[in-house]
């Protein structure tokens, strides 16, 4: 079960373990950044059962390339790195499906959004965030999803983008002037 | 925190010198968070787990694969290099004659060939 304590704590150590196929290290790692991966998801795709399957392939990918991660920075930005990735590119994937059926496929991708959120019984605020953040365009959306939710400066947030510095700032206060119009709508 | 409170709150996580850690923590204590199902964990573990035999054997399958591939290949090319070495040698030149193995007086020997005379 995965909800067993751990006792190891460096980051590091927990990696080298998975790698030689330790289960319960792999859990670990999985127990400590699902909440981190959540955000991103979620707050990409909206709380819908394709952010879930999302998340999962996430952790999936990560088992198959920690070979790969070389201990050069966090294992939670590489992490959210390949969470980042993925959630880009099923958007890319959802838009180009809608787009076969219609012209109009940004406006009733986020229509189709909105509408698959289970809002019953959640709160107002989260009900606000998750509208206007559903109707931002996804370039804008990932760097809100960065700041507001994940809580990552410019400088980090340019690192797990893999975008300069500049392009981040500029992305910032375009994304704030969309923001700014939804939020008037709603 | 009113809608308005937290719209400001959006918009203003978005100013660049804005501490978005600190916004990030104002928004979680707002009951803004999100996470997945409780059984999020057993169901990757289980996916890594249960699929990881066949995983390994495909990609076991695939390495061996591409190992023949090169050693065929190698083979091939130093088989190609050989022959043109030979040919250069034999015939003293690189022309297309020489590398179909015809002689300058090729007609004749078709002819003979076609013939049997």
């Amino acid at each position: 079960m995965i909800s067993e304590s751990y006792n190891v704590t460096d980051e590091k150590e927990l990696v080298k373990a998975s790698l030689n196929g330790d289960k319960k290290a792999f859990g670990e790692i999985v127990k400590r950044y699902q909440k981190m991966v959540a955000r991103t998801v979620k707050g990409m795709l909206g709380d819908s059962v394709y952010a879930e399957d999302i998340g999962q392939e996430v952790f999936i990918n990560l088992y198959y390339s920690l070979s790969d991660f070389r201990g050069e920075s966090k294992l939670s930005t590489y992490i959210q790195k390949i969470a980042v990735n993925l959630t880009l590119n099923e958007i890319k994937r959802r838009k180009r499906f809608f787009s076969m059926f219609s012209h109009k496929a940004n406006t009733e991708m986020h229509e189709f959004e909105i509408a698959d959120h289970d809002t019953e019984g959640r709160k107002e605020a989260s009900e606000l965030v998750d509208k206007a953040l559903q109707a931002m365009d996804p370039k804008f959306r990932i760097i809100v999803t960065m700041r507001m939710l994940q809580g990552y400066s410019t400088k980090e947030t340019a690192e797990i983008l893999n975008l300069p510095m500049g392009t981040v700032l500029s992305r910032l206060s375009r994304a704030q002037e969309q923001l700014r119009n939804i939020l008037v709508k709603l | 925190m009113n809608p308005s409170e937290i719209k400001n709150l959006m918009i203003s996580a978005l100013d660049a010198d804005t501490d978005a850690a600190e916004v990030s923590r104002v928004v979680e204590e707002e009951g803004i968070s999100y996470n997945f199902n409780p059984d999020f964990g057993d169901k990757v573990l289980n996916k890594i787990f249960s699929a990881g035999i066949a995983v390994n054997r495909e990609i076991e399958f695939v390495k061996y694969l591409n190992f023949a591939f090169y050693r065929v290949a190698l083979a091939g090319v130093a088989a190609i290099v050989l022959l043109v070495i030979s040919i250069f040698l034999m015939d003293g030149s690189f022309s297309l004659n020489s590398f179909l193995g015809l002689s300058d007086n090729y007609n004749e020997s078709i002819v003979c060939l076609l013939t049997g005379n």
